[in-house]
C-alpha cells in the first residue's frame, strides 16, 4: 500500500512560479527539444549544459528538488540495469575481467552516457508534468496536435481520452488501495507466497476493479451524453490559452540552449 | 478491555507537501459486548480511526491494544487480530469478486485453512445471520443481487470468520429505506444474539442513536463527545448543533420546545418517548394550574 502513496513521478504541484505560468504549449515544445538535443548529442559537455538549464528550471520553479529526485527512484532500477548491461556487453578495452565477465572502457563510458541520458530526460518531463495541470497539458496538447487535422488527426478525441485517463489514475489509485485493505480485512495476504501465488492473490483486488471501472465508464458515457457531448467540433473553452512574451523568450532560450548543447557536442 | 487506544496520532503523508493531521490525541476504551455508535462529519477522521482497530494503519504516535496486546509493535501477527477485529468498509458490496456467494463467503475461512465441511458450516451460519436462505443463494452469482442484498453478503462474508469485534462503516449509505432498516435490524440482531462488540460508524444522528449504548462523536480528528445517546442529547445538544451534527427529528424537535420555554428532558430517543414526555409535562402543568386555581 505504501508504493502507491510514494509516486510522485507525473503528479501535478501547484505552485505561483514563472515555470507553473507558462504556456503549457510553450513547455511541451521545450520539453520536446530537450529530449531531440539529448538524443542528438556526442559529448559529455552537452548534458552538462542540458542538466544545468533543467535544474535552474527545477529552482526557478519552486518544487523542493527533493520531491522531484523521490520519482527519480523509481526510475532508477532502469537506469541501473541499462548501466550493468552496457558495462559487460560492450567489447573493447578491457579495464577489470572476472571469469567470463568484463568491465571495458568503452562499456563503462557508453553505460555512463545512456545513464545520463535517461536521467535528464526524465528530470526534464518530471518538471514538465510536475508544474502543468493535467487540465492545461492536455489542453496544450490538443492545440499542438490539431495542426495535424488536416491529415486527419483525431486531435479532440485524442486530448479528451487522455484528460479522462488522467483523470482517473487517481481514483483508480485510491480505488485499489481501499479494496486491498477491504481484502485484506477478510484474511487476504498479498506479502508473502511465491510468484505464482502472489499473482493468484491478485485476483480479488482485479476483478473488483475491473467491475468498478466498468461501471463507472458507462456512467460517464451517460452523464457526458446527457450533457450534450457531440465531440470537439465547435467547442469554446473556458481557459484560453494565450502566448505572452515570456513564453517566446523561454522558447528562444531553449531552442539555442538545444541547439548549442547538440549540434556543438 | 477489548480496545484501548492511548494518545493516538495519525499524520497522512508525513513530510510531504500534502500533510493532513487524521487524527489528534485519541484515547478510547471499548469494553467486549458493546454497541457503539460513532458520528462525525465527513472527513473527520472516523475511516482512518476504525483502521486503527485491525491494525491496517499505525499510528504515527501512540498505542493501540487488542485484547490487551500492542498491535502497533512490529512482529505482531496483524492476521490473527484480524480475524478477532472484522471490518466492513463502506460499500461493501465493491469488494465482491467471486463466481458464487458460497465461494464469496467461503473466502475468508478458506483463507484460515479450515477443513471443508466447517468451511459450509460457516457459510450456512453467515448467511443466516444475514437472513438470506441457503439453498436459494448459496451458488447464484453475487452479481445478479440488489444493492441490498449484495450488501448482506458482503457482511456475511466478514461474518464467517467469526470476527469478536465488528465494526460497520456507514453500512446503511446508498440503501433505500427498506434495505437499510433491515440491515439495521440484522446488525442489532447480531450483538444481541452473538455477543459480539459493534461500532456503527454513520454521519447521521437518526435511528443509529436508538439503537446504541454508547455514542462517540468527532469532530475534526478528535473524540469530543463520550457517552450514553440519551445523556448526550440531554446535556450537550447545543453543542452537537453548534459541530453541524444536527440531532434525530425528535430529538430535535423536543429541544426546539426546550428552547421556546417548555421545562422538557430532551434526551429523547424514539416518537414514543417524547409522547410520554410531553404528556407528562401537559400534566405536571395542569396539576400546577389546578394548585394555582384552588388558591
Amino acid at each position: 500500500m505504501k508504493i502507491l502513496r510514494n509516486i510522485s513521478f507525473g503528479q501535478y504541484i501547484p505552485r505561483e512560479s514563472l515555470i507553473h505560468n507558462l504556456d503549457p504549449r510553450i513547455k511541451i515544445l521545450s520539453c520536446l527539444a530537450i529530449i531531440i538535443s539529448l538524443f542528438l548529442l556526442t559529448e559529455f559537455w552537452g548534458y552538462l549544459i542540458l542538466g544545468t538549464f533543467v535544474m535552474i528550471g527545477i529552482i526557478i520553479s519552486q518544487i523542493h528538488p527533493k520531491f522531484v529526485f523521490k520519482g527519480l527512484r523509481s526510475i532508477l532500477f532502469i537506469i541501473m540495469f541499462t548501466l550493468i548491461i552496457h558495462l559487460f556487453m560492450t567489447e573493447g578495452e578491457v579495464l577489470y575481467q572476472l571469469s567470463f565477465l568484463k568491465i571495458t572502457k568503452e562499456g563503462l563510458i557508453k553505460g555512463l552516457f545512456i545513464s545520463c541520458r535517461l536521467f535528464i530526460l526524465i528530470l526534464a518531463t518530471s518538471l514538465l508534468t510536475l508544474t502543468t495541470s493535467p487540465i492545461s497539458l492536455t489542453d496544450g496538447i490538443e492545440k499542438l496536435l490539431s495542426f495535424f487535422k488536416f491529415i486527419g488527426m483525431p486531435a479532440h478525441e485524442i486530448a479528451m481520452m487522455m484528460t479522462i485517463a488522467l483523470r482517473f489514475i487517481p481514483t483508480l489509485l485510491e480505488e485499489t488501495e481501499k479494496i486491498m485493505k477491504a481484502q485484506i480485512s477478510r484474511g487476504a495476504d498479498f506479502d508473502t507466497g511465491n510468484i505464482f501465488n502472489r499473482t493468484k492473490n491478485l485476483i480479488p483486488i482485479l476483478i473488483p476493479l475491473f467491475v468498478n471501472a466498468f461501471r463507472r465508464a458507462d456512467e460517464l458515457a451517460i452523464a457526458m451524453e446527457a450533457k450534450c457531448y457531440r465531440g470537439g467540433e465547435g467547442r469554446t473553452h473556458f481557459r484560453q490559452l494565450k502566448i505572452r512574451v515570456i513564453d517566446i523568450l523561454t522558447l528562444i532560450l531553449t531552442s539555442i540552449i538545444t541547439i548549442i548543447a547538440s549540434v556543438l557536442f | 478491555m477489548f480496545i484501548r487506544l492511548e494518545n493516538v496520532y495519525y499524520t497522512y503523508n508525513l513530510h510531504m507537501p500534502f500533510e493532513t493531521k487524521a487524527l489528534k490525541n485519541i484515547n478510547l476504551d471499548i469494553k467486549k459486548g458493546e454497541f457503539i455508535g460513532l458520528i462525525g462529519h465527513t472527513g473527520c477522521g472516523k475511516t482512518t480511526l476504525i483502521q486503527h482497530f485491525n491494525g491496517l494503519l499505525t499510528p504515527t504516535s501512540g498505542k493501540v491494544y487488542v485484547e490487551e496486546m500492542d498491535i502497533s509493535k512490529k512482529g505482531i501477527d496483524l492476521k490473527l487480530i484480524r480475524q478477532k477485529v472484522g471490518l466492513v468498509f463502506q460499500y461493501p458490496e465493491n469488494q465482491i469478486f467471486e463466481e458464487t456467494i458460497f465461494q464469496e463467503i467461503a473466502f475468508g475461512p478458506k483463507k484460515l485453512g479450515l477443513p471443508k465441511d466447517e468451511i459450509e458450516k460457516r457459510v450456512r451460519e453467515a448467511l443466516k445471520m444475514v437472513d438470506l436462505d441457503y439453498n436459494l443463494y448459496a451458488e447464484r452469482s453475487p452479481f445478479t443481487l440488489s444493492g441490498g442484498e449484495m450488501r448482506r453478503v458482503a457482511l456475511a462474508s466478514i461474518l464467517s470468520i467469526r470476527p469478536k469485534m465488528l465494526i460497520l462503516d456507514e453500512p446503511t449509505a446508498n440503501l433505500d429505506p427498506q434495505g437499510r432498516n433491515k440491515i439495521l435490524s440484522e446488525i442489532k440482531a447480531i450483538h444481541d444474539n452473538f455477543g459480539i462488540t459493534v461500532v456503527l460508524v454513520s454521519h447521521n444522528m437518526e435511528k443509529v442513536a436508538e439503537m446504541v449504548d454508547r455514542l462517540l462523536v468527532m469532530n475534526k480528528g478528535e473524540i469530543i463527545m463520550d457517552g450514553p445517546p440519551r445523556e448526550i442529547f440531554a446535556k450537550r445538544a447545543n453543542d452537537l448543533l453548534k459541530v453541524g451534527l444536527g440531532l434525530p427529528q425528535v430529538t430535535q424537535c423536543m429541544y426546539e420546545l426546550k428552547i421556546r420555554g417548555k421545562d422538557l428532558y430532551t434526551g429523547v430517543l424514539n416518537v414514543n418517548e417524547a409522547e410520554k414526555e410531553i404528556l407528562n409535562n401537559i400534566k405536571k402543568l395542569n396539576s400546577q394550574l389546578k394548585k394555582y386555581e384552588r388558591l
